[in-house]
């Protein structure tokens, strides 16, 4: 028998009973377009993250303290450790290879502009901060070399700030009170966007912070920006070699800091979502393969009831293979069309999803072919069974059979 | 019979068919002997359980025999494998059942078409055939129609159009008459002796010996066995 013929009996058959078809289907769409859907929401989510950690820039190396566990990743709360100081930061950043360090005094403070209040991350810093976190200036200017050379109450503060105390453009030169002490707004952030907290933020001198906020040298992180992305591990391990010499480390040692980069960041995030795109996958595809159980219940009822027909077919010359494709392509357009209409309807469900969480439509042609081919295999895995039994008839019972 | 002494289209040559059902062993056919020549009208008759299905089922090539050889149209049948015998059906034998076993929801034209389709005929030129096989029978209007939408004696003919448009080298007819009225009766016989004045070669197989008598040649089934070979007028 020709294709052509048989894709016209099983879309015929498949219009005579259209609520049947319609429910059977629906399996199959359910399954491929979780799987799409599921699929698009990681990668999002992925890309979402990354975003954000690119734009924080992509040379940056992140010293922290405290001892370094295999994968880089520090282990206690982040700044719990107080082994990195202020001397430390001077000495990096007169490394090689380095285009500016940000040493970082954090506080929790509670800021005040007129009548608003709202407590705030400081961050006491030096004017390397813009460059190696890849900040831009909304308005107004950003710390200066001479602002941390004669620990000026200035600050720098981030557009969500901003919007929380209620400062504007005509704000920059007034006076706003950080725990309790007269600060002067020099200057306000371009808001970088993404979904965490990196546009909350109050920024001083880092002199300025030791003095009133922190009292100690100890930094809870060094921000170094490396002078090209080739650098960066040449410059990790520069900085390493200064460390663990300025801490006493012997070679080999366990080291009481630890460097992150962007790129190890990424790995870790990728790696990671990459799991949970997999996972998020694998349970939609139990929902498929239900639904490809669903298309070979209905496939072997069918056999049932169209007996009489598969007879009727051999009687007037059809083969076993002849009827074999005629059951298998029917299962075939089932599943197909189901996954064409789940295929839709993920992207869809994706596209909603994608616009609320902010991180836009993430369209993946791939995961399309993927579903597209999964919900075949589906087809001809679940309707060959049926169109075996179908094909196996034998000619006198069928004719027989009421 | 008259004329030349022509080459039988059909041989039986001690053909037994023997259902094994694990305890017992049913002989349904015993030890046939038969020739059909090319062009007969012949009727099979024989009460139920005479052994006519077994006998329309060999000659239908839906069966084999368990014993015997049985020629159809030069081919010894009896070995060929499942699609074999397919091919056979499909190439020389033309089925009219006594429940016109026309697929539902399939319109007439379709039908008739459908065995052109197991041939590998093009769609155009099967439709047709079909539509001339139609319109010989008188259904050129009810190309379209369903089977529900037809009666029995419509029904019949579409069946009789099928098993025609084929050109096959037999017509088996299994009780074609059986499910109609006496007036649609007589005029699917009518139809089968014009079919065989133009030459085809019919088997009617039948209960019935008024149906028989529109054949010109008969045999008696009785349990399995050929009786005797009764030659109408």
């Amino acid at each position: 028998m020709k294709a052509r013929d048989l894709l016209r009996l099983a879309l015929g058959r498949l219009g005579t009973g259209k609520l049947r078809t319609a429910l059977t289907m629906l399996g199959v769409i359910i399954g491929v377009a979780s799987v799409v859907a599921l699929v698009s929401v990681g990668q999002g989510a992925t890309k979402g993250i990354s975003d954000r950690l690119q734009s924080l820039g992509t040379n940056l190396l992140t010293v922290s303290p405290g001892f370094s566990g295999g994968g880089g990743v520090t282990r206690g709360s982040f700044g719990s450790a107080t082994t990195l100081t202020l001397d430390d930061a001077t000495a990096i950043s007169q490394l090689d290879g380095i285009a500016a360090t940000a040493p970082q005094l954090t506080a929790n403070k509670l800021v005040i502009a007129g009548t608003q209040n709202e407590t705030a991350r400081i961050i006491g810093t030096t004017p390397g901060y813009l460059p190696v976190f890849a900040y831009d200036m909304w308005t107004g200017a950003f710390l200066n070399q001479a602002s941390v050379d004669h620990n000026l109450r200035v600050a720098v503060i981030g557009s969500t700030t901003a919007d929380n105390l209620g400062l504007t453009e005509t704000s920059v030169g007034s006076t706003i009170y950080i725990g309790g002490l007269p600060f002067q707004l020099i200057g306000i952030l371009q808001p970088k966007g993404g979904t965490g907290n990196a546009d909350d933020l109050v920024i001083v001198p880092v002199s300025t912070a030791r003095e009133l906020f922190v009292g100690s040298n100890s930094v809870s992180s060094i921000g170094v920006s490396a002078a090209s992305q080739d650098a960066i591990n040449t410059v990790s391990t520069e900085i390493t070699g200064l460390l663990e010499q300025r801490h006493n480390i012997a070679a080999g040692g366990t080291d009481d800091f630890s460097i992150t980069t962007q790129a190890q960041l990424l790995g870790t995030v990728s790696s990671v979502s990459d799991v949970l795109t997999l996972l998020l996958a694998g349970i939609a595809s139990i929902s498929l393969i239900v639904g490809g159980i669903g298309i070979m219940n209905i496939m072997l009822v069918s056999v049932r009831e169209r007996t009489r027909e598969i007879g009727i077919r051999k009687a007037i010359g059809a083969r076993a293979r002849d009827i074999l494709a005629q059951f298998l392509v029917e299962a075939l357009a089932l599943s197909l069309a189901g996954g064409i209409l789940g295929v839709a309807v993920g992207v869809l469900v994706s596209l909603v999803i994608g616009l609320d969480a902010g991180w836009g439509f993430v369209f993946n042609p791939g995961t399309v072919v993927v579903a597209v081919a999964f919900s075949l295999t589906i087809g001809v895995v679940f309707g060959v069974w049926p169109a075996i039994q179908a094909a196996r008839l034998d000619p006198v019972v069928a004719l027989r059979y009421e | 019979m008259s004329g030349p002494v022509r080459e039988p289209i059909i041989t039986l040559d001690g053909v037994s068919r023997i259902y094994d059902t694990g305890r017992v062993q049913v002989p349904a056919l015993i030890d046939v002997n038969l020739d059909v020549a090319e062009g007969e009208f012949m009727a099979i008759i024989g009460p139920s359980g005479s052994g006519k299905s077994t006998m329309m089922n060999i000659l239908g090539c839906l069966d084999r025999p368990t014993s015997g050889r049985y020629i159809l149209d030069g081919q010894p049948v009896e070995e060929l494998d499942d699609d074999g015998l397919a091919l056979v059906r499909s190439r020389s034998i033309g089925f009219v059942f006594q429940s016109y076993n026309l697929l539902p929801r399939t319109s007439a034209l379709e039908n008739v078409a459908t065995p052109l389709m197991y041939q590998g005929v093009s769609r155009k030129e099967r439709l047709e055939r079909a539509q001339t096989a139609l319109e010989r029978l008188g259904l050129g209007d009810r190309l379209h129609h369903v089977p529900s939408e037809l009666s029995g004696g419509q029904q019949q003919r579409v069946g009789i159009a099928r098993a025609l448009v084929t050109e096959p080298a037999i017509i088996l007819a299994d009780e074609p008459t059986g499910n109609l009225d006496s007036h649609s009766g007589a005029e699917v016989l009518a139809l089968f002796k014009d079919l065989h004045a133009l030459g085809r070669t019919i088997i009617l197989i039948t209960h019935d010996l008024d149906v028989a008598a529109a054949a010109n040649r008969g045999v008696h089934l009785r349990d399995g066995q050929l009786l005797e070979t009764v030659v109408a007028a």
